[in-house]
């Protein structure tokens, strides 16, 4: 026998490099959020992608002749439409940031969707982008930045008092990637505090607005997302990121009429984020479509040093051309043949959202390479997805936090409760959650996915639970005229699935193309001596957050 | 026997010390059930309410969930959990690591 043992087959120099990335990803994530230690990883922001060019984004499906309607107002232009328009020199990244500084200055004050606008540096990089060599789709496309992600130089608060000075020295890996690929930042958004509920001030009171109710606060704008879905549903960004625990890119995404997807857990670094609960936080975009929101992907998306979750994943599919439509004879059909799993009681009512709902399906039934089928929920689903197990991650936001919980309780604001509660729950039961989610992990594979290629959601929490990738998108309004959105689930990494079936919805429906109307004049002139906002106290924080 | 479940004071007591133990202290908190008006940061009787509420409902549904026996495993014996399914954090990664 002449077969050497495994640990002379090892490459022993690729090994030390990679257990010399965890270790030192590791420290970082464990105390991502304090500024010495920030400073001591700063050589983690050299992610792979940030200074390369993606030619992924530079495919001749990145770019999308604009209708016709679009032409007249850049702030109204997708990310491919305006990148088209660039390409063809019919558009600089310089007129593009300019409209939407306008929008910010005459209608931030009542939508309340920045944090921070970085004018300045925005107008800069505009200028820089038409020097510089073209990096595709995202080349000179102006996007928003939830203020959870690192941002270099930029202060970064996740709108809490614990980090109202804090100025990160690099850019969150996903940031980095953006950047590189050309996409320009507009600023920081607004958020829930720690991202836990829909945008308030650190101690609870209301501030972002839903743009398509600009002067109601008490119209959920969905969280904890909030101002990047504010800003780009107000037209004041062509797309934007958030960050997902339980709902916080689908559920504003649904509220404000946007396409937002979740991708699979360790899709995109989560490194240089501040974390919530670090099971469970999955980086991803708000767009106004499904292309746009592939493109956004295909730049944040594929291996980091910096998070060992990233890395023996599936290479990132060509998601661009995932989410372009496909004809046959002139007929919208799927690109892959689809099942669709239907949960009981999805359609079910008279009401605005059960009969949205059902046009949805009938809908998406008459789309060649659709089949619906009826899906039965895994035994135990309500148990397993419910208050009980999902409040599991709480000990995942008390742990990195434990230096903060000593010394500043008070710093956590109207939010503290469940930091409280997360320290209140043992390592027995921690563990029996874990187990748990392989139990049902096995029974969403075996019993949903069985029956189906995707599948319906009433819920973003079950799939957030098992770091499955989820598309939201627009399929209908109130009688009052606010948006209703859906959820479709996926398998592991199959975020292109989903964008094909959403892009052929898209191509076939004018849901995502409406747009909300401006503020009022008044409304505009009120915010400037804003009347008493309402504010969410710490017991509804507890129940709501995220 | 069942223990006798604990009294408020009691659990009252747990918590403080629990939170003591780990250098955190709850007299942080403003004195009874009102808010902080500058933070918002709730009172700590109010506090105490909401985690005791926590410990009677999710710590203890979760101490008391058995989960079912796997199929090669007799189901007295699954009663033990090193015969359960392990744990995992990231059950989508370890369902494509799993298949390398």
């Amino acid at each position: 026998m002449s077969v050497e043992p495994l640990d002379r087959s090892v490459d022993r120099r690729a090994f030390l490099a990679r257990a010399a990335a965890l270790a030192v990803a590791s420290a970082a994530g464990a105390t991502v959020a304090t500024p010495p230690i920030a400073m001591a990883s700063n050589a983690l922001s050299a992610s792979p992608g940030a200074g390369n060019r993606n030619p992924a984004l530079d495919r001749p499906n990145a770019y999308t002749k604009p209708r016709p309607e679009a032409t007249a107002d850049p702030t109204e232009l997708t990310i491919a439409e305006a990148a088209w328009l660039i390409r063809a020199n019919k558009l600089t990244a310089e007129q593009l940031v300019e409209a939407y500084l306008a929008r910010i200055s005459a209608y931030d004050g009542i939508y309340q969707a920045f944090n921070l606008v970085l004018a300045d540096a925005a107008l800069a990089a505009a200028r820089d982008a038409a020097r510089g060599p073209r990096h595709g789709a995202l080349h000179g496309i102006p996007v928003v930045i939830k203020d959870n992600y690192y941002t270099q130089g930029v202060p970064t608060t996740a709108n809490s008092f614990l980090f109202k000075d804090f100025v990160p020295p690099y850019d969150a890996a996903a940031v980095a990637r953006l950047k590189a690929s050309g996409a320009i930042v507009l600023g920081k958004t607004q958020m829930g505090p720690l991202a836990t509920t829909r945008a308030t001030t650190p101690a609870g009171v209301i501030t972002t607005v839903n743009a398509w109710t600009p002067t109601n606060r008490n119209t959920d704008p969905g969280g904890s997302s909030t101002g990047t879905a504010t800003a780009v549903a107000g037209r004041m960004a062509t797309s934007g990121i958030g960050t997902q625990t339980g709902g916080s890119i689908t559920a504003p995404s649904n509220a404000q009429n946007l396409t937002g997807l979740k991708p699979t857990m360790g899709r995109v670094s989560a490194a240089g984020i501040i974390p919530l609960s670090y099971t469970r936080d999955h980086p991803g975009p708000l767009a106004r479509d499904a292309k746009d929101a592939a493109i956004m992907l295909t730049a944040m998306a594929g291996e980091d040093p910096a998070d060992p979750r990233s890395q023996g994943l599936p290479d990132v599919p060509d998601l661009i051309d995932a989410a372009t439509p496909v004809y046959q004879r002139n007929q919208v059909k799927l690109r892959w043949n689809t099942r669709i799993g239907v949960l009981p009681g999805f359609t079910n009512g008279t009401s605005a959202t059960a009969l949205a709902r059902q046009a949805y399906l009938a809908h998406l039934a008459a789309i060649p390479g659709v089949t619906l089928v009826d899906v039965p929920l895994p035994d135990e689903w309500s148990q397993l997805t419910g208050s009980t197990f999902n409040n599991v991650r709480l000990a995942e936001r008390s742990e990195p936090f434990m230096p903060y919980l000593r010394t500043d309780l008070r710093g956590f604001g109207v939010s503290v409760t469940s930091w409280l509660q997360g320290v209140l729950l043992g390592g027995n039961e921690f563990l029996t959650g874990q187990r748990a989610k392989l139990l049902l992990m096995e029974r969403v594979l075996n019993d949903l996915f069985d029956a189906c290629d995707v599948v319906v959601q009433t819920d973003p929490v079950p799939f957030d639970i098992l770091g499955l990738p989820e598309i939201a998108f627009p399929i209908g309004s109130t009688a009052a005229g606010v948006p209703i959105g859906t959820i479709l689930g996926g398998l592991p990494y199959a975020e292109d699935r989903l964008l094909s079936v959403v892009a052929a919805y898209q191509a076939t429906t004018d849901w995502h193309l409406r747009r909300p109307a401006d503020p009022p004049a008044a409304a505009t002139a009120r915010s400037e001596a804003p009347a008493e906002a309402p504010r969410l106290t710490a017991e509804q924080v507890a129940e709501l957050t995220q | 026997m069942a223990p006798t479940p604990p009294t408020d004071a009691e659990l009252n007591v747990m918590i403080r010390a629990r939170l003591a133990a780990l250098g955190i202290d709850l007299d942080q908190l403003p004195p009874g059930n009102t808010p902080d008006p500058e933070t918002g940061a709730p009172g700590r009787d109010s506090v105490l309410t909401s985690l005791r509420s926590f410990l009677r409902g999710t710590v203890s549904a979760l101490a008391a969930y058995q989960l079912p026996a796997t199929g090669a495993t007799d189901p007295e014996a699954g009663k033990a959990l090193s015969q359960q399914r392990v744990p995992i954090l990231y059950p989508s990664n370890s369902t494509e690591w799993r298949k390398a």
